[in-house]
């Protein structure tokens, strides 16, 4: 009995301790450092201070850049042969990393499934989100800054030419195959919903699932945006058994993220993709660089820091940055060209859609030109 | 001043009472100023991050699809409702996958004891190829299998215009007009299973009385069933409740089978991957069970008249449970732990639907509710387990 | 001995050749009686068709380049190229201890580091990697793989040295090579530094897997005492840990490292992801062994203890001489299970993005229209590949069971 006992106010004791620590642990996460001040102080004081462990500062002590990717969208993230990652997104992750640290190469690729996205960005563990994640306020509320449009897109609908069907409108009773964690799984619910229409979802953790079972005929219908739709396509045995629907059921502005709590970065980052947008506006590609930054045109020679300042000094980075970014990456139009162009067999055309630069259009307001423009650089 | 005394001799601190206190005081404190030192991390972080941490989405429309379910559901329901819907997914799956793959596992673990030595080697080749190569890469193998199966648009499978078996909605049978079960009908099978249990207590009786075999388990089942389905029979003709049998049939521009029951070829890969990797473990357990009973026991057993099977069945098996329970609860566990791969494959069980909601309410609440569903579930089958090898166990030793 | 009044019986007939031989053996074995005759009627044309049809697909139909071009990518990888030559390097030292095992134990071992010579000069050799266009191996690291050859002899040499050929030595070596492999992968100071996030292919999953089970064993036996201990808080803290790891999926807790983890830590805290997964991974793994070891444990008789204690040892010393050596030895096939699972285990890293075999190989499928169909072929092959090491691994620990005579006392 005494044993019992004594057994019983042992752990009596023990909680009662347990308890006792976890109220004041509690205590003193909701009423401010106070009893934890002596231990946590170092860390609040350098992780508080802004000039000391900003996102620039540790991504240069790092040496490199970490970038959260994709790798099974072919012309926007992949595995090429020699094992690299590349791909359109992957190419921004170099122009930051060409622009911050000099050096293309001072990338880390953190590939992730696309609904880790949120999580990742909110651990803030990545520098940069290059993923084609679409611009929407609830994850520009919870996930991190979206930066810049650098793709315009909107979702469809792919379906094998021999099934007849011309329009999403008759895709009643179809088994749909999405991609989770995804706008077009939301997109996809929402469509069918409204128009009152039936059909069988099939949501899959990775692509490369999702559109094995679209390729058997599992599903009928593969929805995703219409450029992803279209890499994909040229990825398939016959494309030309394949059509994309002309409904475009949601909008689906593209571009990087940034993690919350650093503006510096942010606007960095922003800066650097107005660097790749004017320098093709004002013909600065791969080639000249040098020949341009020695020539007469102003704007032009300011954007690669030859001529006054667009404000390179206040966001911490090089006077030059803009040579250096364009040197190794070239312009917004040949990194297009590069990953999407008529030569990768993906060919997402450019000229008279969305994407094109807003200088193309034959006059400056008309309202014909593309829809990629960024704040000037000045 | 008496306290002294007793500890006159041994200096304070290498009493082992004041030992052991020290110790136990020290590990509580250091775990719990970590934990505290976690939590007040994370509730920092989630504070400066815009983190949404909160339990009210659990009232909101989740709207999103699940693509089968064994409950109804609508896009309309609650998030709440969803996570019920994704539970019992889950543990259909495992109820399904234990019961199946423990049947599958004792026939190939007794076919490896078998006399026969080609269908003794296949069992052999049959574990050794299952449990050695990930599940995750089993599954996936099963699917790309299942995939190959035809599509409807290119004809499918169709047996008597009433089976169907194609990969776009799986496999779709004729089944029962889903009417709502009365109460009353619940009420019958509640009974049934009663008398049941007194029917398995009196062939139980009668089987040590007469020396026949009563098969009393079978029995009990027996009257179960038929109970259930004399009821069912009963109140379709009293209740004037019309007898519908839903036979599936192509349906719409796409012709997919309505009707009828379906089951998609997401869960019967996953099911099939399930219950093929688990019974290779659990033959080897019951392999090494049936192996751990002495010689000398089925001998005596055989010297006695007992058949083979009756052998097996009464002497052999009883023996064997006692090893083979505990390490059998493990696997069921681990079945139901594995069945969060359906992830990769497209069915929508709890942890896949969990990713889902990720999107639309805060990922960390998510994933503490599936940690304790899985907890609980787990916790279950344990409690289950232990009550049962409890009661196998010799007993007065 | 023999006289005249001592009976001999007559010498014993041979048994008829019905029941010797072959025959007698197939009587015995494959018609036993009918029910047996008729399995093996039923059963043997069925097993020839399903495997004839299986060698005619892997022989005809299949199309393995997908394997065969893309080598180093299936063995290590996003590892950089122009640093291959440090995994191999790595392949180098472990060969020396299949050299050494070989000559120290002979046996099992000496099968294993014979069959693993000849997969190493299988690998040098074949000529995959040539046939394709734009995929060249190079002589270098064909001469690496072959240089295996060596120091499995150097291996072997040590091995066979009295001096040298002691179990400690082997132990001391075996950790060693371990540090040194992972320091030379990460870059020693004042080479080029290769994150942990770029290691992939199988090297990624056997690394993963050893140091899993290299640092889960020492937690696991302390969880496993500090569950059996009489002090109640250590109790409770123990089984906490132990039953939240083994209640909940793999996939779960991986994933949780990659979303909570990160907020727990302060910020900057310098542990990346790779280095997360791996520790949920060893903790994961130690739940498990630490109940399996407690079950050794439990197997003992309380009379070892006592006598011990009897002796006049000391608590501690009760447990780690007399206790904890009996129960490892008695649940060691237990925990080389542990060890298989956990490999297998190692194809979930691909939750946190990270390419070890499985998820390198779905990689190349997807984004390579060449091989959009070849998706069956790659399973069947990574499937192989973890065969092939789980099976070795079961096989050395039944011979294991058998040398230490594990349940036969």
């Amino acid at each position: 009995m005494r044993g019992r006992e004594r057994l019983i106010r042992d752990i009596a004791t023990a909680l009662a301790l347990g308890l006792i620590m976890l109220l004041a642990a509690a205590c003193a996460t909701t009423a401010e450092p106070a009893v934890e001040e002596s231990t946590a102080k170092m860390e609040t004081e350098t992780v508080a201070a802004p000039a000391v462990s900003s996102r620039l500062e540790a991504v240069r002590d790092r040496g490199r850049l970490i970038c959260a990717s994709l790798n099974d969208t072919p012309g926007f993230g992949y595995v090429d042969e020699s094992g690299n990652s590349v791909g359109f997104d992957i190419d921004l992750c170099r122009a930051v990393a060409a622009g911050v640290l000099g050096d293309p190469d001072a990338i880390e690729i953190r590939l992730i499934t696309a609904a880790e996205r949120g999580p990742v960005m909110q651990s803030g563990e990545v520098d940069l989100l290059v993923y084609v994640t679409t611009w929407t306020t609830s994850r520009d509320a919870s996930w991190g800054n979206f930066v810049q449009t650098m793709f315009y897109d909107g979702q469809g609908f792919m379906v094998p030419k021999s099934l007849g069907v011309t329009s999403a409108y008759e895709l009643v009773g179809a088994a749909v195959c999405v991609n989770t964690g995804t706008t077009s799984e939301l997109n996809m619910a929402d469509f069918f919903r409204q128009n009152n229409m039936e059909y069988d979802p099939k949501t899959f953790e990775e692509a490369q699932v999702a559109f094995e079972a679209y390729k058997s005929g599992a599903c009928e219908v593969f929805t995703s945006d219409r450029s992803a739709l279209t890499a994909l396509r040229s990825s398939l045995e016959n494309p030309d058994e394949h059509i994309i629907l002309p409904e475009t059921i949601s909008e689906e502005p593209l571009g990087p993220l940034v993690p919350h709590g650093d503006e510096q970065w942010f606007d960095i980052v922003k800066t650097i993709m107005g660097i790749l947008i004017y320098a093709e506006a004002y013909g600065i590609n791969s080639s000249n660089v040098d020949e341009i930054a020695a020539g007469d045109n102003v704007k032009a020679k300011r954007l690669l820091g030859t001529e006054g300042s667009f404000g390179q000094e206040e966001l911490g980075l090089d006077l030059i940055v803009g040579q250096t970014v364009i040197k190794f990456m070239g312009n917004y139009g040949e990194i297009y060209a590069r990953n999407l162009g008529p030569e990768t067999g993906i060919d997402l055309s450019r000229e008279g859609s969305r994407n094109a630069l807003w200088s193309n259009a034959p006059c400056t307001d008309c309202p014909k030109g593309g829809q990629i423009y960024a704040a000037p650089l000045r | 001043m008496r306290l002294s005394l007793t500890y006159q001799g041994i200096p304070i601190w290498r009493h082992s009472r004041v030992l052991s206190w020290t110790a136990q005081i020290v590990s509580g404190i250091l775990v719990v100023a970590a934990v505290a030192f976690f939590i007040s991390n994370i509730a920092s972080a989630m504070d400066s991050r815009d983190i949404p941490f909160n339990w009210t989405f659990l009232n909101r429309e989740y709207s999103t699809p699940i693509s089968e379910t064994l409950l109804p559901y609508e896009e309309s329901d609650t998030f709440a409702y969803a996570f019920l819907v994704a539970a019992t997914n889950t543990l259909m799956v495992s109820v399904v996958g234990v019961i199946l793959a423990t049947t599958l596992g004792i026939i190939v673990g007794a076919v490896q004891l078998s006399g026969n030595w080609v269908i003794s080697k296949v069992a052999t080749v049959f574990v050794e190829v299952f449990r050695n190569v990930p599940l995750l890469v089993q599954l996936f193998f099963w699917y790309i299998l299942l995939l190959g199966l035809p599509s409807v648009q290119q004809g499918g499978i169709v047996l008597f215009d009433a089976v169907y078996l194609n990969n776009n909605a799986g496999l779709s049978f004729p089944w029962p007009e889903g009417q709502q079960l009365p109460g009353v009908w619940l009420l019958c099978v509640a009974a049934s299973i009663a008398v049941g249990l007194v029917a398995r207590v009196l062939l139980d009786r009668r089987e040590t009385r007469t020396g026949q075999p009563s098969y009393p388990w079978l029995g009990a089942i027996g009257v179960v069933f038929a109970g259930a389905v004399v009821a069912w029979i009963v109140w379709i003709v009293i209740g004037n409740a019309p007898f519908v049998m839903s036979v599936p049939h192509p349906e719409g521009r796409f012709g997919h089978p309505e009707g009828g029951y379906s089951i998609s070829i997401e869960l019967t890969a996953l099911l099939v991957g399930l219950i093929i990797y688990t019974s290779a473990f659990i033959a080897e357990i019951v392999r090494g069970g049936l192996q751990s009973v002495s010689r000398g026991q089925s001998e005596a057993s055989r010297s006695l008249g007992l058949g083979t099977m009756q052998t097996l069945r009464f002497v052999t098996f009883p023996q064997a449970l006692r090893v083979i329970v505990p390490p059998l609860i493990s696997q069921y566990l681990n079945l139901t732990k594995n069945s969060s791969l359906a992830l990769a494959i497209g069915y929508a069980d709890l942890t896949s639907v969990a990713k889902t909601m990720t999107q639309t309410a805060p990922a960390v609440t998510i994933f503490l509710i599936i940690m304790g569903i899985y907890l609980l579930y787990s916790l279950t089958y344990s409690l289950i387990g232990n009550l049962y090898n409890r009661h196998i166990q010799f007993t007065g030793g | 001995m023999a006289t005249a009044d001592t009976w001999q019986p007559a010498p014993s007939m041979p048994p008829p050749r019905t029941e010797t031989g072959w025959i007698g053996w197939a009587r015995a074995n494959l018609f036993g009686n009918w029910l047996s005759g008729l399995v093996t009627v039923v059963t043997v044309p069925l097993i020839l068709w399903a495997v004839w049809r299986m060698v005619s697909w892997v022989i005809g139909p299949a199309d393995w380049t997908l394997i065969a071009s893309r080598p180093q990518q299936f063995l290590i990888g996003l590892y950089p190229t122009e640093y291959a030559w440090r995994p191999l390097t790595g392949w180098l030292l472990v060969s020396i201890l299949f050299g050494m095992a070989a000559a120290m134990w002979g046996g099992a071992a000496r099968r294993i580091a014979l069959g693993y010579g000849i997969i190493t000069v299988l690998l040098g050799v074949l000529p995959y990697g040539l046939f394709h266009e734009g995929v060249v191996m190079p002589w270098w690291v064909r001469a690496f793989i072959l240089g295996n050859l060596l120091t499995l002899a150097l291996g072997y040499g040590l091995g066979s040295n009295p001096k040298t050929a002691k179990p400690r030595t082997f132990v001391l070596g075996g950790v060693g090579i371990y540090v040194l492999l992972l320091l030379i992968l990460i870059g020693i100071p004042g080479m080029e530094e290769v994150a942990p996030r770029k290691w992939g292919g199988l090297m990624l999953n056997l690394i993963l897997a050893v140091s899993g089970i290299f640092f889960a064993f020492p937690i696991g036996v302390l969880l496993a005492l500090g569950r059996r201990s009489n002090l109640p808080v250590v109790k409770v803290l123990c089984v906490v840990f132990i039953e939240v790891f083994r209640g909940v999926p793999l996939i779960t807790l991986l994933f949780m490292s990659q979303v909570l983890v990160p907020l727990a830590l302060p910020a900057n805290f310098p542990v990346d992801s790779v280095t997360r997964a791996a520790i949920v991974i060893t903790l994961f793994s130690a739940a498990y062994t630490a109940e399996n070891i407690r079950g050794g444990l439990q197997g003992l008789h309380p009379g070892q203890a006592e006598a011990a204690r009897a002796l006049g040892l000391p608590g501690w010393q009760v447990t780690m001489l007399i206790q904890l050596p009996q129960a490892i030895r008695n649940v060691i096939p237990a925990i080389v299970g542990q060890f298989i699972a956990l490999f297998k285990d190692t194809s979930l890293v691909y939750i946190v993005g990270m390419l070890d075999i499985l998820e390198m190989g779905r990689s190349i499928v997807q984004g390579n229209v060449q091989f959009a169909d070849n998706a069956r072929e790659l399973f069947i092959f990574v499937a192989a590949v973890f065969w092939v090491f789980t099976y070795t691994m079961s096989f050395v620990s039944r011979r294991v069971e058998r040398h230490l005579g594990v349940g036969q006392r």
